[in-house]
């Protein structure tokens, strides 16, 4: 009865490389706060970011793309994003970041086939998206220090999320004139990031306004202004929404007010206001999506998954409040706290998955008693 | 041969049951089910996506398939994703109650 010609298998079995990109990325993090654990094989800090971009969010934004496409060749982007994973993870990294390139280079075709079976703005700014991890991993190969290609792995979440909301919120019937202005400004957020190699901080505090003037326009015309208003995941996804929006503002404030940093605190501060502030917000906002979408299985809602949500913002500000305090035991609580909320996230799911199966086998027993 | 109306509205209604999880809004409010009809003893429903590329694709088709199944009145049926016509927001149901309120799915929950 189905048409589907790729097996479930095949995608729970990318999506666990994914997750295991997000928990050795997590435990890399974790090293780099500070924590010391004695391991056979430990992973090295400085594999935090290379793993949460690629091995986690490239495996997972390639793996739905290509899921959503139906065509094998597609499988082929997550299928290299989850090899390279492993051999980064193994310490080949020479193969691992060519492998990650070539997952990186399938992806952007993936994204230039949508757009040519659907060519509107929105697949262009996805096309952005994939073209910016691809340039920053070309840069990754040639050993550019991570501080100077970082700005591009920022570029892919963020592009791509962006094209995501212009697509959905065709039902919001935005001005054409207000979507060209959303065009035009990630055009511009573009040009300043690239200008970062030339003049790095002025040219991030410029890309820092348009920042806020990007997430003030998902304010303004995301859909998640009125989903608010309904029930379950539908409102829990435009909380999400929207508190990710509120990040990017601050991340954009604290980007004009301190630029740029190569390393050190506000380093620190500014790219967790965006991956962990805004990108995972987004994560648990598709969450009741993205896993059905490739694994078949509907998460079944519960209050619960507000816990890890509050949590996720709760400790990043703490985060963020020791960062500019200096203060490295605050940073330190606020960092393993976001750890926890993502793994409280992580682990809901398969908890209510198991509850709500294990409440239907019951009840089909108890049908089965009462029939004899 | 023409499909009986009475499970013909059946399938709507029940249909009415899957939700777009982000929009808080049935697929047949959203426009996004083209055709319901009968061929060869089996039952077909022509469905779109909002975008080739979008994510929900297979979620969409799993919860058609998992809709049809659910009625008794059915034995054969097929869920066939299309993409012609393209989906655009002028599809959706005029007289939809978009965001007044929590869809009726969701309140009885």
């Amino acid at each position: 009865m189905t048409n589907r010609n790729v097996s479930t298998y095949l995608l729970v079995g990318l999506l666990f490389f994914a997750a295991i990109g997000l928990l050795t990325g997590l435990y890399a993090g974790l090293v780099r706060l500070g924590l010391t654990i004695d391991l056979i094989h430990s992973i090295s800090p400085l594999a935090h970011g290379p793993l949460m971009v690629n091995g986690f969010l490239g495996t997972l934004i390639s793996l739905e793309r290509a899921a959503a496409l139906e065509k094998k060749w597609a499988y082929l982007a997550p299928g290299f994003m989850a090899l390279s994973t492993v051999l980064l993870l193994s310490g080949i990294l020479g193969i691992g970041k060519i492998l990650l390139l070539a997952g990186s280079l399938f992806l952007l075709i993936i994204m230039i086939y949508l757009y040519r079976l659907h060519p509107r703005a929105y697949h262009l700014i996805m096309i952005m998206g994939a073209g910016s991890l691809f340039v920053g991993n070309s840069l990754y190969l040639f050993n550019v220090p991570i501080y100077t290609l970082v700005s591009w792995w920022i570029g892919f979440p963020l592009l791509t999320i962006f094209g995501e909301r212009l697509e959905l919120n065709r039902i919001m019937r935005p001005p054409q004139k207000a979507i060209w202005l959303f065009v035009t400004l990630i055009f511009l957020w573009i040009l300043g990031i690239t200008a970062t190699h030339i003049q790095r901080n002025i040219s991030w505090q410029i890309a820092s306004v348009l920042l806020i003037m990007l997430a003030l326009w998902l304010f303004k015309y995301d859909v998640a202004r009125r989903t608010i208003k309904a029930a379950q995941w539908t409102r829990y996804s435009a909380l999400c929404l929207l508190t990710g929006y509120g990040w990017l503002v601050l991340a954009g404030l604290f980007g004009i007010w301190k630029g740029f940093p190569r390393a050190g605190l506000f380093y620190d501060a500014q790219l967790h206001m965006i991956f962990v502030g805004f990108v995972f917000s987004m994560i648990f906002a598709h969450a009741s999506v993205i896993i059905p979408s490739l694994s078949g299985k509907s998460i079944p809602y519960h209050k619960y998954f507000y816990l890890p949500l509050i949590l996720l913002h709760l400790f990043l500000l703490i985060r963020v409040a020791g960062d500019i305090a200096i203060a490295a035991t605050v940073r330190q609580i606020g960092g393993y706290g976001n750890v926890l909320a993502i793994l409280l996230f992580l682990g809901g799911v398969p908890y209510h998955l198991f509850k709500i199966s294990s409440q239907k086998r019951k009840k089909k027993g108890s049908q089965l008693q009462n029939i004899a | 041969m023409p499909l009986d109306r009475d499970i013909r509205h059946r399938i709507v209604r029940e249909l009415r049951g899957v939700i777009d999880p982000e929009l808080g809004v049935n697929i047949i409010d959203l426009g996004l089910v083209y055709n319901i009809f009968c061929r060869d003893n089996k039952v077909v429903v022509e469905f779109t996506a909002t975008t080739p590329g979008c994510p929900m694709r297979r979620f969409l088709q799993q919860q058609v398939e998992q809709t049809l199944d659910s009625i008794d009145e059915i034995d054969h049926f097929e869920a066939r994703l299309v993409w012609e016509p393209s989906w655009s927001i002028d599809m959706i149901s005029d007289d939809v109650e978009f965001f007044a309120q929590p869809p009726p799915q969701l309140q009885s929950n």
